[in-house]
């Protein structure tokens, strides 16, 4: 059943490790890097599911960058994947903050640091748009996609639509239509 | 006891904050006032640290939160408990996925997640693109970033890498 299952828990635990390492500037990173890893440079996720577990992700409740990990982990290994990518994907941040917890408030002031953050939240902008560009490329386009996409991209930038509220209005609108749709068939 | 409450508490969080991130500051904030395990100071001290740490805020903050109450296994009770709820969430959603994949419903949803999703990433690059529009050093760099990298892709690490350095070299000059 599982057809990648033969990379090892440990391999993974690294890898996530590695992601989890980089997740600077917000959890939103975490789907470029995602993509570069499991996408591009292994092949072991086809572009659609990672898609799929994006959205997904956003709508559970929790931390997004651990919920799309874990549905990567799962996908791979099972349900020790899951449990495997939770672990990997915090051992550096918890790492982190444990170990500079009593010189972190300094370190927030120091400029340099600052600066540095000011250019990886510039970074984060540019691989979002990457992304996005990339998504659509890959994308199935046809006048269902582009009707519930613009929809939603209205609901959320005009109506301040949070994202799970949209997901659901959404998905709920959009299988309506298809078993509509089917009936007519 | 600190450890079933700290445990409770977060996992609470876990199963209750949408929206990632900034979405489980409000629970922080109640825990503050209910329980003295940090102060409201003390917690926007550490929503500040979190964002020049590695991972996502919400993570840092439960860490943060456990170290300082419980120590070292209150930090590691408080994130563990946080990711609980969806990590079964997660297994659940998968296994149901991989059950009904031909069901109709399924593949009409998994068909619409998909401009759903391309919509959610797109509002997420204008929403951080607004507040950098009347930084002109921002805007210089980005299109230094998305020129380099529109022939061929490199590493999303080399982009984060490259900026972080651009960005200590200005501070440097100012």
């Amino acid at each position: 059943m599982y057809e990648v299952g033969n990379m090892s828990l440990f391999r993974l635990f690294l890898i996530f490790v590695k992601i989890g390492a980089v997740l600077l500037g917000g959890g939103y990173v975490i789907l470029p890097i995602m993509n570069s890893e499991f996408v591009e440079k292994r092949s072991l996720i086809s572009n659609d599911d990672m898609i799929n577990y994006f959205a997904l992700s956003q709508s559970l409740p929790g931390i997004i960058a651990a919920n799309i990990s874990m549905f990567v982990g799962y996908k791979l290994r099972g349900k020790w994947g899951a449990i495997i990518a939770m672990l990997g994907v915090t051992f550096v941040p918890f790492w982190c903050i444990v170990l500079l917890a009593s010189v972190l408030g300094a370190l927030t002031q120091n400029s340099y640091v600052q600066g540095a953050l000011w250019g990886v939240g510039v970074a984060v902008i540019a691989l979002i748009m990457l992304t996005v560009r990339e998504m659509w490329q890959k994308s199935d386009k046809n006048i269902y996609f582009y009707t519930i996409f613009l929809l939603t991209l209205a609901s959320l930038l005009v109506f301040k639509l949070s994202p799970i509220q949209a997901i659901l209005i959404f998905t709920i609108i959009g299988v309506l239509y298809k078993r509509f749709a089917e009936r007519c068939e | 006891m600190i450890y079933i409450h700290l445990f409770a508490e977060f996992f609470k969080i876990g199963l209750f904050s949408f929206g990632g991130g900034y979405a489980t500051i409000p629970f922080l904030y109640h825990i503050s006032q209910v329980y003295n395990w940090y102060s409201l100071d003390e917690l926007t001290q550490m929503v500040a640290v979190a964002s020049i740490t590695p991972g996502p805020v919400g993570i840092n903050v439960a860490t943060y939160a456990g170290l300082k109450s419980a120590g070292l296994l209150g930090s590691a009770l408080a994130t563990g408990a946080e990711m609980l709820p969806a990590l079964i969430l997660v297994i659940i959603v998968s296994k149901l996925l991989r059950k009904f994949s031909d069901n109709f419903y399924v593949k009409s949803i998994i068909e619409t997640l998909k401009p759903i999703s391309c919509a959610l990433l797109t509002s997420v690059a204008i929403g951080l693109l607004i507040p950098d529009l009347k930084d002109i050093k921002a805007l210089v760099l980005l299109a230094c970033l998305l020129l380099l990298s529109w022939k061929s892709k490199k590493d999303p690490l080399f982009y984060i890498f490259l900026a972080a350095f651009v960005g200590v070299v200005i501070s440097l000059i100012n």
